[in-house]
């Protein structure tokens, strides 16, 4: 039992809290009740995603019954609440993750990628940073790392002096994935589903939108200004310990060449993968990020490329149900006015310090999404602050935009990204590592973001 | 009526020796053969990993799939196929062990841990393991899984926190191996007092100290000057089975507080054992135990029989 109670102690703190809220501590006036009840729930929900001391599916799940219970809607009106485009994009892109992982076209990349570098440590870490953010910024970060993760990881095998440790280089290389996907990752809509999250926030909440090429527009630039000030920053901070990998590339280069030439399977993906950028680019709009995703994936279990038990398997549904979750109560945060009352407040407190309204509004908008990545997910960031920043009062496509850019700084734990997750996991970098560095390439995306926003982004109003 | 002794049935005994790394387990692993091969027991190796936040997990999963495509391997069986190569090192005699050949492709996955098979293991008693979680919950689990008798865990930075969760919820006896130095000449000392552990104590240490050759030391602490019935029972209880065994051993008696007396004696060249504490699990958790606050107090390995 008390094993139990400690285990469970943070379902059982956000049960309390939850609790005296709504109990003991009455509602503001300014707030509707329905509200209220709200942000009761998203506070609850926040704690167990931050703890996780239940599964994530029971998180949501949780989810769902208080916004019946209390939060004032029917269940038909909760179950709409749970899909959406970004849902549909969410589980297109966990999908086409398993579709494309499955086709070995990582070899292929590999040979790529070493033959555009050369030898010298320093060619290959950019490499690896410019090849995570070009790629990240289409396909999403997760899938660009556990394609290049291998990669890296056979290059550090083979090195010579591998014995001696190698932590510098093996961090090097681990963090030029990264924090290049992290990096790339906000280049275009697919890059990840909180770009999409945002996407719908603004036709749904703010009646605006803005196409595939018109966020690459604002956007691109930034990506391109951050790569070189990333790999800079990587080389400093974990100077390798080899100037030349020779032996390694050579390993690397007879591992990946005995796969032969590209097989009909990989053009096939190829092609399949080319025809969603199209789609996304010029479709994207009218029919959905997501509707396409999941034309994507149909189209990969009709070729044969994926069979759905592979994909069944691959995917965390829980993830997807947790995503869903978060997203409906940012649209609860909306419909009942809990975000434009948080919106409203933080917006006073702030204002009372600094005078220029903008500025509160962009440090509200980047602070928030910067604190909550870092604790949480990226995505689960967008879907509970994109109301509140769509309501602080200014440009919705700009603020939301600099919640999105922000969301993607999460460097300074291992749990902030996917990516992130993904080299952690190779047990090569250590939890201090990531502060060590992330400080850095977060100063540096918040000054390019400073820049983007003051010098770049007035073109286009 | 005469009590009857308990016997330790040592052919059945299990033993579960918990390694992180190649880094830092090397004394433990050392410790865990050694105390194994003392009792004849056992031995699983479990390494326990991080487990990625949930969140991230699809990814996670997907890129260790993708690592397999390229023949890398889980950190984690790069930590358990050393263990096993530094098993053998430690037991050279053994043949059944020396047989065996880890191949990280043969694994499989039962009750939420990773099993290493490994061929021809009937005769080497040794199990490899992998998990992912937080660690004294993934010890338990596995505890509770195979039944181990005891757990052979070394020291942590985060050592209040850890002292109080491992005491407290594994259902095992413990043993914590802080600071150990191989070059260091231990003397064993025993906890005596009159708790229902103390007996399971006095013959675990009788038996290691009759198969290792350690000088025993037994002390008795009380609180007030005067010794009561059940202590000055108890240390000459201790006392007959070390002399039935022929075993050697100096009897200390001192007053003061219990814990810091044996923190300031056990110094740093003991190797000390006590029983596990009879308190209820509320008040352990509350105000603590004997075994919980020497273990946050003390750095010499410390083995807690339950």
């Amino acid at each position: 039992m008390i094993f139990w109670v400690q285990q469970k102690r943070w379902l059982l703190i956000a049960l309390a809290v939850g609790a005296i809220l709504y109990f003991f501590v009455p509602h503001p006036q300014s707030l509707s009740l329905e509200a209220y009840h709200i942000l009761i729930i998203m506070l609850m929900t926040l704690i167990m995603i931050l703890k996780e001391p239940i599964p994530l599916p029971a998180i949501a799940l949780q989810v769902i019954f208080w916004q019946v219970i209390i939060g004032g809607s029917t269940p038909n009106e909760v179950g709409g609440y749970f899909m959406s485009d970004a849902v549909f994009f969410m589980m297109g892109s966990l999908m086409l993750a398993v579709a494309i992982v499955s086709q070995g076209l990582d070899k292929r990349l590999a040979l790529f990628l070493v033959s555009l570098t050369g030898n010298r440590t320093w060619r290959i870490v950019a490499g690896f940073t410019l090849t995570a953010a070009l790629l990240s910024s289409v396909i999403g970060p997760h899938l660009v790392t556990a394609i290049l993760l291998p990669v890296a990881l056979t290059l550090i095998r083979f090195s010579p002096d591998r014995g001696k440790g190698l932590v510098a280089l093996s961090a090097a290389l681990l963090f030029a994935i990264a924090y290049g996907a992290n990096v790339g990752s906000i280049g275009t809509p697919s890059g990840g589903p909180r770009n999409v999250i945002m996407m719908n926030y603004w036709q749904e909440f703010a009646f605006t939108s803005l196409s595939y090429l018109g966020w690459i527009r604002r956007v691109y630039p930034m990506v391109l200004l951050e790569i070189p000030f990333s790999v800079w920053i990587i080389l400093k901070t974990f100077p390798p310990e080899q100037q030349h990998m020779d032996s390694a590339v050579r390993h690397l280069l007879v591992e990946v060449r005995r796969d032969g030439k590209i097989s009909p399977a990989q053009g096939l993906t190829l092609v399949l993968l080319a025809l969603m950028l199209l789609g996304w680019v010029f479709f994207g709009e009218q029919l959905g990020m997501g509707t396409i995703a999941l034309i994507g994936v149909f189209l990969f279990m009709v070729t044969g490329l994926v069979q759905w038990k592979e994909i069944s398997a691959g995917v965390n549904w829980g993830v997807v149900l947790l995503f869903a979750s978060t997203i409906s109560i940012g649209v609860q945060m909306k419909n009942t006015g809990a975000a434009i009352w948080l919106a409203e407040g933080s917006v006073s407190i702030l204002g009372s310090l600094l005078p220029n309204l903008d500025w509160v509004r962009a440090i509200l908008s980047v602070g928030l999404s910067v604190g909550m990545a870092n604790l949480i997910s990226p995505s689960a960031t967008v879907a509970v602050a994109g109301p509140i920043v769509l309501n602080l009062g200014g440009d919705p496509i700009l603020l939301g935009l600099a919640s999105v850019i922000a969301s993607a700084f999460g460097y300074f734990t291992a749990v902030a990204a996917p990516a992130c997750t993904i080299i952690y996991s190779s047990g090569l970098v250590k939890a201090p590592d990531f502060l060590k560095a992330g400080w850095k390439m977060a100063l540096m995306s918040i000054l390019s973001l400073t820049v983007i926003a003051l010098f770049w982004w007035p073109l286009f109003s | 009526m005469k009590k009857k002794p308990t016997k330790i049935e040592t052919k059945a005994l299990k033993f579960l020796t918990a390694v992180s790394s190649v880094e830092y387990s090397k004394p433990t692993l050392k410790m865990g053969s050694l105390i194994a091969s003392v009792f004849d027991a056992s031995l699983g190796v479990v390494y326990v990993g991080e487990k990625a936040s949930e969140f991230h997990g699809s990814s996670v999963n997907l890129t260790r799939h993708n690592l397999d495509n390229w023949n890398i391997i889980h950190p984690g069986l790069e930590v358990l196929e050393w263990a096993l190569k530094e098993l053998k090192k430690l037991n050279p005699e053994n043949r059944d062990l020396a047989k065996i050949q880890f191949n990280p492709d043969h694994v499989y996955e039962e009750d939420g841990r990773v099993l290493v098979i490994l061929p021809n293991e009937d005769g080497s008693r040794v199990e490899l393991i992998l998990r992912e979680g937080e660690l004294v919950n993934e010890l338990r689990k596995e505890i509770q899984l195979e039944g181990y008798d005891l757990a052979i865990i070394g020291g942590s930075q985060n050592k209040r926190h850890l002292a109080h969760s491992l005491i407290q919820y594994l259902p095992s006896s413990i043993f914590v191996l802080q600071k150990f130095n191989p070059r260091v000449k231990y003397k064993l000392l025993l906890l005596v007092d009159d708790s229902s552990a103390t007996s399971k104590s006095v013959k675990w240490g009788a038996l290691i100290a009759e198969k290792l050759g350690w000088p025993v030391r037994t002390l008795t602490v009380s609180k007030t000057k005067r010794f009561g019935e059940g202590y000055m029972g108890a240390a000459a209880t201790a006392k007959k089975y070390f002399d039935d065994k022929g075993i050697e051993v100096e009897q200390f008696f001192l007053t003061g507080d219990p814990v810091r007396t044996f923190v300031e004696f056990a110094a740093d060249n003991h190797f000390v054992i006590m029983g596990a504490s009879t308190l209820n699990p509320v008040k352990q958790l509350l105000f603590g135990s004997k075994p919980i606050k020497t273990l946050e107090q003390t750095d010499v390995p410390i083995l807690i029989v339950r």
